[in-house]
């Protein structure tokens, strides 16, 4: 047994804590343990820049938290049961449902069995790899280099994958070029505008994708294919723009009587 | 120090010294039972923990808080896109499971070119033959493109909702990989059924594929197994479809919904 003036390995002299006995299971913290201000101050390089990172990290959450304002109020919200999960399951079970009627009553085909000998006279995707599918389609305006006696700078194909890398690159980018808190399509015009044109040009792309289908000259439809969505931009950016002046108005009123400036 | 074995916590004096009914005492009996073994006492108050998250309250959003709810009300059916794009995904992992039994990925059987294939034939059988086949095959077609169109749309809810500014580019760059594996996981389901169109699409493929420079014929072998389509390509199409993209899909899903857990949902201003 040991006797009641030993001091415990960490220091303590809890007796609640004391154990009956025997050695400790865990070594014991000595000098060499480095405790944690001596363990920063040991580190170096990223290792150091990581803490000095984090503890300004932590005092930020600190002030925040200190500054905040937020008020619970009595009634929260809804609760998730019954209201939230009621208000799912009729959303899964319509959703579903629908899926199950519409494939009841327009079953899926299977054409002809594959034949390498004969290409068909029209290939498709399905609709949804049609905008790709137009992507493809773009050799007209492939660049021709006159000097080289009407030679093309790239191949088709090769053109259709660039396309492809361009709109998978725009895409990604979005969130780097377009920051700030706006979140509303008025607060930004521009921006709904590129969506909008994005929006439009996967459609005329597609278009473009079964022009066989269209009764128009190559020329026009690959015209109308770039200008349509330049169209529906323009007219997005007038109408946000001019919805705007009111809209932020009667938003900044409604901020300024919750949260009046200090 | 005694050596004698001393239980504070001897469960069965316990029991005794109650007043119990048969049924409660078999019911503490098998319970103590269990949990000297498995120590259940620990999993039940996880359940514990879990019935009180379930009847939270969700705290009062910014949107609510500054009354914002008649300006962007009509925003919020659409936030429900992400979940239609699961809710559609799982709906063509049952079917597709199901499907497996009957489908065959072989092109064998054709005798002179245009033959029905082994794999054609297993659609056409699924379709005529098994019961409630053209059903599943139908179901398992539709929520497919439910899921492209809703993952679609979901992507341009989260663009003009301005919902993937800052902490959220990460989501938003998982979402393109995303949307990019759905496509793929269409492409590859239409290249299974063997028919002329699923051919010629993926005859298309393939040329797209080696008219990329550098990887382009390394990628050719890789997806279609080879610069002339035939059994190799459908087996790689077959595997990408039912084992490679369900893995790496729904992991990612999972990820691109943590996330969003994590991070909370964008809230308009
Ligand atoms: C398989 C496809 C996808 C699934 C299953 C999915 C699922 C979800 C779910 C359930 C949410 C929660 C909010 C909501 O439902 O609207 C969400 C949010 C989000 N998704 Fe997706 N998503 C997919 C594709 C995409 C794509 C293609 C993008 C964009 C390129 C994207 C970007 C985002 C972003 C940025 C958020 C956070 C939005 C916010 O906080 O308001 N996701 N996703």
């Amino acid at each position: 047994m040991t006797d009641d003036t030993t001091p415990m390995t960490d220091g303590g002299t809890d007796e609640e804590a004391r154990t009956d006995g025997g050695p400790p299971a865990t070594v014991p913290p000595d000098d060499e343990t480095p405790t944690w201000t001596e363990r920063k101050e040991h580190s170096s390089g990223l290792a150091q820049l990581t803490y000095q990172y984090f503890e300004r990290s932590r005092r930020e959450d600190e002030d925040l938290r200190a500054e905040s304002t937020y008020v619970e109020r009595d009634v929260l919200g809804f609760p998730t049961w019954p209201h939230e999960t009621i208000r799912n399951l009729a959303i899964t079970s319509f959703f579903v449902g629908i899926i199950v009627l519409i494939a009841a009553l327009m079953p899926a085909h299977y054409g002809e069995p594959a034949n390498p000998g004969s290409t068909p006279g029209i290939i498709l995707p399905d609709w949804y790899l049609y905008w790709s599918f137009g992507l493809l389609k773009l050799n007209p305006i492939n660049p021709s280099l006159e000097v080289l006696g009407g030679n093309i700078a790239i191949s088709n194909e090769f053109l259709g994958i660039t396309a492809h890398g361009i709109v998978f690159g725009a895409i990604t980018l979005v969130p780097f070029l377009n920051k700030g808190g706006a979140r509303r399509p008025v607060e930004q015009p521009f921006w709904a505008a590129v969506g909008v044109t994005g929006v439009v040009l996967s459609i005329t792309l597609a278009a473009l994708a079964i022009q066989n289908f269209f009764p128009i000259s190559l020329d026009l439809l690959l015209t109308l294919t770039f200008m349509l969505p330049l169209v529906g931009g323009i007219i997005t950016y007038a109408v946000l723009k001019t919805m705007r002046e009111g809209y932020m108005y009667d938003l900044n009123r409604r901020y300024y009587m919750l949260r009046p400036p200090k | 120090m005694s050596l004698k074995k001393q239980d504070d916590m001897d469960h069965n004096a316990w029991l005794k010294n109650q007043d119990l009914t048969a049924i409660e005492t078999a019911f503490l009996t098998t319970l103590i039972w269990l949990d000297k073994r498995l120590r259940i006492v620990d999993y039940l108050e996880l359940l514990e923990t879990m019935y009180y998250r379930a009847n939270l309250q969700m705290p009062k959003s910014h949107t609510e808080q500054y009354d914002l709810d008649n300006k962007f009300w009509y925003w919020y059916p659409l936030y429900s896109l992400g979940s239609l794009s699961i809710i559609a995904y799982l709906v063509a992992a049952v079917s597709g499971a199901l499907l497996g039994f009957y489908y065959s990925p072989s092109t064998a059987g054709a005798v002179a070119q245009g033959d029905p294939t082994a794999a054609y034939d297993s659609v056409v059988m699924i379709m005529t033959d098994v019961q409630f086949g053209y059903m599943l095959r139908s179901i398992h077609s539709w929520s497919a493109q439910f899921m492209v169109a809703a993952v679609f749309l979901h992507m341009l809810r989260v663009y003009f909702t301005g919902s993937y500014k800052e902490p959220r580019e990460v989501n938003w760059i998982l979402g393109v990989v995303l949307i990019s594996l759905t496509l793929l996981f269409g492409f590859s389901g239409y290249v299974l059924p063997w028919k002329q169109l699923s051919f010629w699409a993926a005859q298309i493929g393939v040329e797209m594929a080696l008219a990329t420079p550098i990887v382009g014929e390394w990628a050719a072998q890789l997806l279609f197994g080879g610069f002339t389509l035939g059994q190799a390509t459908l087996v790689r199409m077959y595997i990408l479809h039912v084992f490679v993209l369900p893995f790496v899909v729904t992991g990612l899903i999972a990820l691109h919904v943590g996330i969003v857990w994590v991070q909370g949902i964008a809230e308009p201003h």
